[in-house]
């Protein structure tokens, strides 16, 4: 499912190292399953679920989470 | 599968083999006295077989996923039981009317009794059923 908001996180964690999806969850107080759908866009976290994200990676929200407008 | 997903479907299974017999035996065999001790007694029996069934199966799920289960609801677990929970209860609601309102002018006794617990029965069948979607959608 396609939603107007992406993010790079499959990338920043790359970048970190190959940060695995359970890290970044416990980092961050979610479950695995929880990074993982948010990864594949499939669900759209809070917003302070979104900045303790950006966090970790020490990036910008914009960095992590990019929304475009719907047709 | 996460470890909530488990266990709604641990619920739902529960349900099914529990009152799944009971409104089968209820059906086939109606209650007319009040009280019916028989049917009391099957009830007692079936409620205690679905503790004893959500017991096990709690030990069992914590004893495979001992991390998982320690881990408290996250905000996507806290969602996904918010909305069932929102669907069950319009349903619980939809049926209890029917129950209490509609239900006195033509039925009695245990039959208005069983036909409660039906809705009870199916408003958590709701409420398990669409946490496993919910965590089907979103993963």
């Amino acid at each position: 499912m396609d939603g107007p908001l992406t993010n790079a996180i499959r990338t920043l964690r790359f970048h970190q190292g190959e940060m695995t999806q359970a890290e970044l969850g416990q980092r961050i107080g979610v479950t695995r399953q929880t990074i993982a759908a948010i990864e594949a866009g499939k669900y759209s976290p809070s917003l302070e679920a979104a900045f303790r994200i950006a966090e970790v990676f020490g990036v910008p929200l914009e960095e992590v989470f990019q929304w475009r407008r719907g047709d | 599968m996460s470890y909530r997903e488990k266990v709604a479907w641990l619920s739902l299974l529960a349900i099914g083999l529990t009152y799944g017999p009971y409104f089968t035996l209820v059906m086939m065999h109606p209650a007319h006295a009040v009280p019916d001790f028989n049917q009391l007694a099957m009830f007692a029996k079936t409620a205690l077989s679905q503790m004893v069934l959500l017991a096990l199966g709690h030990w069992w799920l914590r004893w495979r996923n001992p991390e998982d289960a320690r881990m408290a609801l996250d905000e996507r677990d806290r969602a996904i039981a918010h909305r069932a929970t929102t669907i069950a209860y319009y349903v619980l609601i939809a049926g209890m009317i029917w129950v209490a309102v509609v239900m006195p002018f033509y039925a009695s006794g245990w039959l208005l009794v069983n036909s409660g617990l039906l809705m009870i029965v199916l408003a958590e069948i709701v409420s398990y059923g669409m946490r496993v979607v919910g965590y089907h959608r979103t993963l």
